[in-house]
């Protein structure tokens, strides 16, 4: 055997390995989730499928709510990837190319708002909603969602948009472009791929956050705020379909966004 | 004090009154007489009816699948939350001012005490009036008032918690022990028996999280060693009592500490003992009636101290349809819904109905073994943590990392007990919650002698 096969064998050894840590729960939770509920209780867990079952996905899915809240679930994720894009970007834009007065002290008061913890505004925060009839509403929560993740977006996005380089914007300006057009046509093209990373890191931000969407809402819920607290209190059977299914949709979200990663790392 | 933006808030408010009177004019005819069934008038506004109970997806859905299935008035929607969510909504719609949409909230005795100091509660007298033919346990009822005159909540459903057992656990019983009488002593014994003789520790505790340990340690263990909770936390006896516990825990499954539902232990057989709630216990009871046995809580040098929980009915200040909550609540005592209640979700009734004969098997073990424990010669009944209000969760903490700390960690007992009772101390002052139960009655804040 020569080295190269070692090295081979190694690198693909050890992408296995990293590929089982990432499926292995996965299909763990998949066996549970599609078993009879008693036979969840088996032990030691077969590895292979010995009934396949439907019966606490069916339920799981036709309780009360959990449909529509799934639908809330992604109106709230795509409202935050746009309202924090939409503005988290021409400000990362800003810190990346301009050098203005006070822009160290910008840069910290974008991480600032990370220093409040939602608990302890969460009830002056849902009067005001309530007033602002923007309680149980799930612009409200998105609202609240983009302020969480716009810190991350400024940031992420300044380090991209820092990526790109200013002498293209500069060549085309030269060319008749004029600053918004060489942003459009250039800088923004270039940007895509951390564009694309922020908007998965803004999703699971939003699909995965529970405490203001339980405060903010009553009746349209998001699935979390919905199922999440439930789920603890249910039959183990529960406890996996309801895994299962919260998982699915974010990891069916980075699958297509994927693409748009690996541009950023280079790859084809 | 609160109120800073008087002159807004008070044009709104008129606003609303307004609009409301505009609205009650157009709509259902209010107040008035107690309707005794269905009216063929308006029901009102539809309203939220919140719950810290039955939130399991299965319960909940038998709640407003089955329970509410015959229900005719306004339309109702069922939702379930943790305590701090629900208690904050209604707090956020008191604050916010004008009606809400929480028509009803259904709450433990304990978990009512910050919205009964913050007096976001109506007076539900007239209810339990009209109901009086269904007799509402009136010791219940009295818990409602909170010390008071007014009638906050009116007594919905409750439970209790007691011992499960597998079968194939009773050969190994000590000699001479009656399972339906057993005391802690006796269960430490049949505990290292079975480990004996079979080489594995079957006995388990839910000391997982969202597990109910220190509800085992408050009712259970504290007052029928101690006789008391608070009072007697660090007393000779509670150290004797931590001594017995660490000796149980020897012969308990390890596993104990990612317990939170009994039954799940129970169904898989990694344990075959343990004592839970009712609500935690009845799935394996139901799923293997043949293969299982209920029985109630041991005794201590005490007496047989159970605990027993009351779960409310109470309508908020802001609630969008009064009549509409009133008459839900009537419907919830009815004997058939009340019935209902324990066939599906497995809480006991709190008036005076007649049981069904054909009860599902595990059902029925629960039910007897419930009637047993409140039966039994030595048996003595403690409330949930009265007075704690949002201090609740703290005392629970302080109590489950006694817990931790002797038993899981293996700290000294004593010197653990005193520092967790400074702790203990400083919650009952800031909650300024006097002395309930087993401990008898305070003038101040109830204190650890």
């Amino acid at each position: 055997m020569n080295a190269r096969t070692v090295d081979r064998t190694l690198i693909y050894g050890s992408a296995i390995l990293l590929a089982l840590w990432v499926i292995v729960p996965f299909y763990l939770i998949f066996l549970s989730a599609f078993s009879r509920p008693n036979d969840v209780f088996v032990y030691p867990k077969p590895l292979i499928p010995t009934s396949f079952s439907t019966e606490t996905m069916e339920f799981f899915l036709q309780s009360t709510g959990v449909f529509a809240s799934v639908l809330n679930s992604i109106a709230v994720a795509a409202i935050t990837i746009v309202l924090s894009l939409a503005l988290g970007a021409p400000a990362g834009y800003a810190l990346a190319r301009f050098t203005f007065r006070g822009r160290q002290g910008f840069q910290l008061i974008v991480l600032a708002t990370k220093m409040f913890p939602v608990a302890i505004l969460s009830i002056p925060l849902a009067v005001a909603f309530l007033r602002l009839g923007l309680y149980d509403n799930i612009v409200g929560v998105a609202l609240v969602h983009t302020s969480m993740a716009l810190p991350f977006v400024i940031l992420v996005t300044a380090g991209v948009f820092a990526g790109v380089s200013n002498e293209l914007e500069e060549a085309a300006m030269t060319l008749g472009c004029s600053r918004f057009t060489a942003f459009l046509r250039v800088a923004l093209p270039l940007a895509l791929p951390g564009l694309a990373a922020a908007a998965i890191f803004t999703f699971v931000i939003s699909w995965n956050e529970v405490f203001a969407a339980s405060i903010l809402t009553l009746r349209q819920r998001t699935l979390p705020a919905l199922v999440l607290f439930a789920l603890q209190q249910s039959p183990l059977y529960f406890k996996f379909a309801g895994g299962f299914f919260m998982v699915m949709p974010a990891v069916v979200f980075i699958f297509f966004m994927r693409r748009y990663l690996l541009n950023l790392w280079g790859g084809r | 004090m609160r109120q800073s933006s008087g002159l807004r808030a008070l044009g709104i408010a008129g606003a609303l009154a307004i609009l409301l009177t505009a609205c009650s004019t157009t709509g259902a005819p209010t107040g008035g007489g107690a309707p005794t069934g269905p009216t063929a008038t308006d029901p009102g506004k539809s309203f939220v009816f919140a719950s810290t109970q039955f939130s399991p997806v299965t319960e909940q859905e038998a709640m407003r699948k089955k329970i509410l299935a015959n229900w005719n008035g306004a339309s109702v929607e069922f939702i379930t939350d943790q305590e701090p969510v629900i208690i904050d909504r209604i707090t956020v719609e008191s604050k916010a001012g004008g009606t809400g949409q929480i028509g009803i909230v259904g709450l433990e005795n304990g978990q009512f005490g910050s919205l009964v100091a913050a007096n976001y509660l109506n007076d539900v007298a007239k209810v339990t009036t009209r109901n009086a033919d269904k007799k509402i346990n009136s010791d219940m009822l009295t818990l409602g008032k909170f010390g008071g005159s007014t009638q906050l909540y009116v007594p919905w459903m409750q439970a209790t918690y007691f011992l499960a057992a597998n079968k194939k656990a009773l050969q190994y019983l000590p000699t001479g022990a009656d399972v339906n009488a057993l005391t802690y002593d006796q269960l430490i014994a049949w505990a290292k028996n079975i480990y004996d003789k079979t080489g594995q520790k079957r006995f388990g505790w839910p000391v997982g999280t969202n597990g109910l340990i220190h509800r085992l340690l408050q009712g259970y263990w504290y007052p029928s060693f101690t006789g008391g909770l608070v009072t007697s936390y660090k007393s000779a006896d509670a150290v004797a009592m931590w001594g017995k516990i660490k000796e149980l825990w020897q012969y308990s499954n390890p596993q104990s500490t990612t317990y939170a539902f009994m039954q799940e232990p129970l169904q898989s057989e990694e344990v075959w003992v343990a004592i839970d709630h009712a609500a935690r216990l009845i799935n394996v009871l139901k799923a293997k009636p043949d293969d299982f046995i209920a029985a109630p809580a041991p005794a201590g040098p005490k007496g047989r101290y159970y605990m027993s929980v009351v779960i409310g009915l109470g309508i908020p200040k802001t609630t969008p349809n009064q009549s509409g909550a009133e008459n839900l609540i009537d419907y919830l005592l009815k004997p058939e819904t009340q019935i209902t209640t324990l066939r599906e979700n497995s809480f006991f009734p709190v008036t005076d109905v007649q049981m069904p004969a054909d009860l599902d098997k595990g059902l029925k073990l629960e039910a007897d073994a419930v009637a047993k424990q409140a039966g039994s010669k030595d048996a003595k009944v403690v409330p949930l943590p009265v007075g704690l209000g949002a201090k609740g969760g703290d005392f629970n903490t302080a109590i489950l990392n006694t817990f931790q700390r002797i038993v899981v960690k293996g700290e000294d007992i004593q010197t653990v007990l005193n520092e967790q009772a400074a702790i203990i101390n400083k919650v009952m002052t800031d909650a300024n919650a006097k002395c309930w139960g087993p401990d008898g009655t305070s003038t101040g804040p109830c204190q650890v002698k």
